[in-house]
């Protein structure tokens, strides 16, 4: 901190990164000050995709509002859905039947792969290296097509219903999706080979970024963030939901706590997604994947309800209050890059701006859920 | 400011048909019967059914003393939200609380303040992550967090003078 | 002489020495065959505009996989993506930076209308880029697919050459295929 005691003799100037900037993945912008190369303080402005997504909430019926689950994190919309159908399904009391909980979590690992293999391939483009981009989206595509497959879109899902799923999986998407895997699984060495031990990246990755679990705690981080600072945390074992604690699979957790180690959580992870999803196609049992009692209209009895998944990027938790109508009385969405960026200010004090957008890809920034 | 001054007439309407409905309906009927606003104090919530296992309501004056309590447990503050009581004319500040690591527990730690006047002190200097929260509460009902050091613009663009969330705004 | 040469001279040979239709049509042809996007995500579109670029669409079977973080070297705007109150002045700048001559693609259906957050009583989301941008190409959807954005690239080129390069595809045999 001697860096910031020299600052406040020497001449600071200002620096605007954003809202369009390649480096910050959309429209986030950030004011930084610096001295010289050095930030002494950098703070996020947002709301340049502020959508009103709370305010729709209130307006739209239950049901009118699964759209907008879809686009606030377009990355993983899928657990996104999961979050709002859990939350209406524990209101209610709707029983899910077995095999739509299974189709759910098949289908939320598929869109975590895809969120993790995009994010891949966008931070290291972010460092530098083209080619990964290219590889990374070629297998997203792989993913694309099989969810496409089932629920009808690429990227916006809308295939949760309360009490189940849109429609059934086939024999196409099962047997695509173990060919998927077995296709993918060689190639998360190669990506380790290609890229993790190349030098330039440990250079900027290793030791940059240092983010403590107690800085974590206070700021509400979760997620690879919080699992990269060797908190092993995980809302899919600690507040189980849906079919996972029948699964079998590992909470990756790394201590060095810097933006390597956020790397290396979400590379993990990929291993661990693909283990839940092989696991899930052989456990999925027949039956219907839709409950039989759901019922058509939604008036949730009075009170506030909480829900919580885990996205790709950390904790997504809703909170509603009913007033027993058709819509809902209030609705908050806590989006997990909130709470991560919010520590950005804390944590890029006194690193090198170069070293800072490096710190900011490691936090895997999607905006539009940030601004909801 | 320009969402006030639309207050008074609503407020009489909305208070007549919510009158109505609770006639009619009565769904919990010990809970809501008695007093719209919930007495200060403990509540332990089923789980399953809420989605948290404390619901505490407190004065305005005891929000940052419940804060630290919950920092010294090694709790993390998830999210503040406000929600808009128009016809009991209050706003209510909502702090959830869990662990991250450790044990399954989450605590709901609420608050009630007058509408015409609402003010709420800050957490943020207990947890720094409440500071984007306060200021998008602050920004979206105009709840007034007491001490918090930047209470600005934040979603919505400077010179707008409204607040979005409120429940007799209207543009 | 006379006025049947004279008329042969017309339309065999122009009244100018200097062709400047030719040299436009040559100048177009190449401009429409090497447009620049500017790389501007707003939102979901964006990464479907990421998508057309990577792998599988690849882009720049078409000349325009060139995408520039400068307004100053782009000669395309694909407005992918939801343009809100707070984010109106910075699109007019961006706008204002690019070089003539430039294109503007609204992708998606919030840069068209506004999209799924138009509703009675929003406070927030500008109703369609048209109101502030000249639009030359709009692509429907929510979010279009890749093959759409490349499909609204080539109505660009057409617009701009005036002829169309590429074979369009008929939906007919698109479902069948």
């Amino acid at each position: 901190m001697t860096l910031l005691a020299q600052s406040q003799l020497q001449e600071t100037f200002e620096l605007n990164i954003g809202p369009q900037h390649p480096a910050t993945h959309g429209v986030l912008r950030v004011k930084v000050i610096m001295d010289g190369e050095y930030i002494v303080k950098a703070e996020p402005v947002l709301g340049y995709i502020h959508r009103m997504h709370e305010k729709m909430g209130e307006n739209r019926t239950w049901n009118q509002f699964w759209p907008n689950l879809g686009r606030l994190d377009y990355l993983s919309a899928i657990a996104y859905n999961h979050g709002y159908a859990g939350l209406l399904e524990r209101a209610m009391g709707i029983e899910v039947p077995e095999r739509a909980e299974y189709i759910r979590v098949i289908t939320v690992e598929l869109n975590r792969l895809q969120s993790h293999l995009l994010w891949f391939g966008a931070f290291i483009l972010d460092l530098g290296g083209f080619t990964p981009l290219m590889y990374a989206f070629d297998e997203r595509e792989q993913i694309l097509d099989l969810l496409e497959s089932v629920t009808g879109s690429r990227l916006t899902y809308c295939y949760f219903r309360f009490g189940g799923v849109y429609n059934d999986v086939d024999d196409d998407f099962i047997t695509g999706t173990r060919a998927f895997i077995k296709r993918l699984r060689p190639q998360i060495p190669m990506y380790h080979d290609l890229v993790t031990k190349n030098v330039i990246l440990m250079e900027r990755l290793v030791d940059i970024g240092h983010i403590s679990a107690d800085m974590c705690r206070k700021y509400g981080a979760t997620g690879p963030v919080l699992r990269g600072s060797g908190v092993n945390f995980d809302i899919r074992k600690n507040e189980p939901y849906s079919v996972y604690p029948e699964l079998d699979f590992d909470v990756p957790v790394y201590h060095e706590c810097d933006s390597m180690a956020r790397y290396m959580v979400r590379m993990d992870e990929m291993e661990q997604s693909m283990r839940i999803i092989e696991q899930a196609l052989d456990k999925m049992p027949d039956g219907p994947v839709k409950a039989e009692k759901a019922p058509k209209i939604l008036k949730p009895p009075k009170g506030d309800y909480h829900f919580a998944v885990e996205a790709a990027r950390g904790t997504f938790s809703m909170r509603t209050v009913s007033d027993a109508t058709n819509t809902s009385y209030r609705m908050r969405l806590r989006s997990p890059t909130y709470s991560n960026l919010s520590l950005f200010e804390e944590a890029s004090r006194g690193m090198l701006l170069s070293d800072a957008l490096a710190f900011m890809g490691s936090l895997d920034l999607v905006i539009p859920e940030m601004d909801r | 400011m320009l969402a006030s001054e639309g207050l008074p007439p609503q407020k009489e309407v909305v208070e007549e048909v919510q009158a109505a409905e609770e006639g009619e309906v009565d769904p919990k009927a010990k809970k809501k019967e008695e007093e719209k606003p919930r007495e200060n104090g403990l509540l332990e919530t089923d789980y399953a059914k809420r989605g948290f296992h404390l619901d505490v309501q407190v004065n305005p004056d005891q929000v940052v003393r419940s804060a630290e309590i919950l920092d010294s447990e090694g709790m993390t503050m998830e999210m503040v939200t406000g929600v808009d009581w128009l016809k009991d004319g209050q706003f209510e500040i909502v702090y959830d609380y869990s662990f991250t690591g450790g044990e399954l527990f989450r605590v709901v730690v609420r608050c009630r303040v007058d509408r015409e006047k609402p003010d709420v002190p800050t957490i943020s200097e207990v947890f720094g992550g409440a500071n984007w929260h306060e200021r998008e509460t602050w920004e979206l009902f105009g709840i007034n967090f007491v001490g918090h050091p930047q209470l600005e613009r934040f979603l919505l663009p400077d010179d707008c003078d409204y607040y979005p969330l409120r429940k007799d705004f209207k543009l | 002489m006379g006025t049947e040469s004279i008329s042969g001279i017309e339309t065999s040979v122009p009244s100018s020495i200097v062709q400047f239709h030719m040299l436009d049509q040559l100048r177009a042809l190449a401009r429409a065959n090497s447009l620049w996007p500017m790389t501007f995500g707003l939102a979901c579109c964006a990464i479907e505009m990421m998508s057309a670029g990577a792998a599988r669409f690849d882009l720049s079977r078409f000349g325009a996989e060139v995408f520039r973080p400068s307004p100053r070297q782009a000669d395309l705007m694909i407005v992918a993506g939801t343009v809100n109150k707070k984010m109106l002045e910075p699109v007019k700048i961006l706008y204002d930076q690019m070089t003539e001559p430039k294109w503007v693609i609204a992708m998606g259906n919030c840069a068209i209308s506004g999209g799924p957050f138009k509703f009675k009583g929003q406070y927030n989301v500008i109703e369609g880029v048209d109101s502030f941008l000249p639009v030359d190409v709009y692509v429907p959807g929510c979010p279009p697919r890749p093959e759409a954005l490349i499909e609204g690239i080539l109505e660009l080129e057409e617009k701009i050459t005036g002829t169309r390069r590429w074979p369009r595809v008929k939906p007919e045999t698109a479902v069948k295929g």
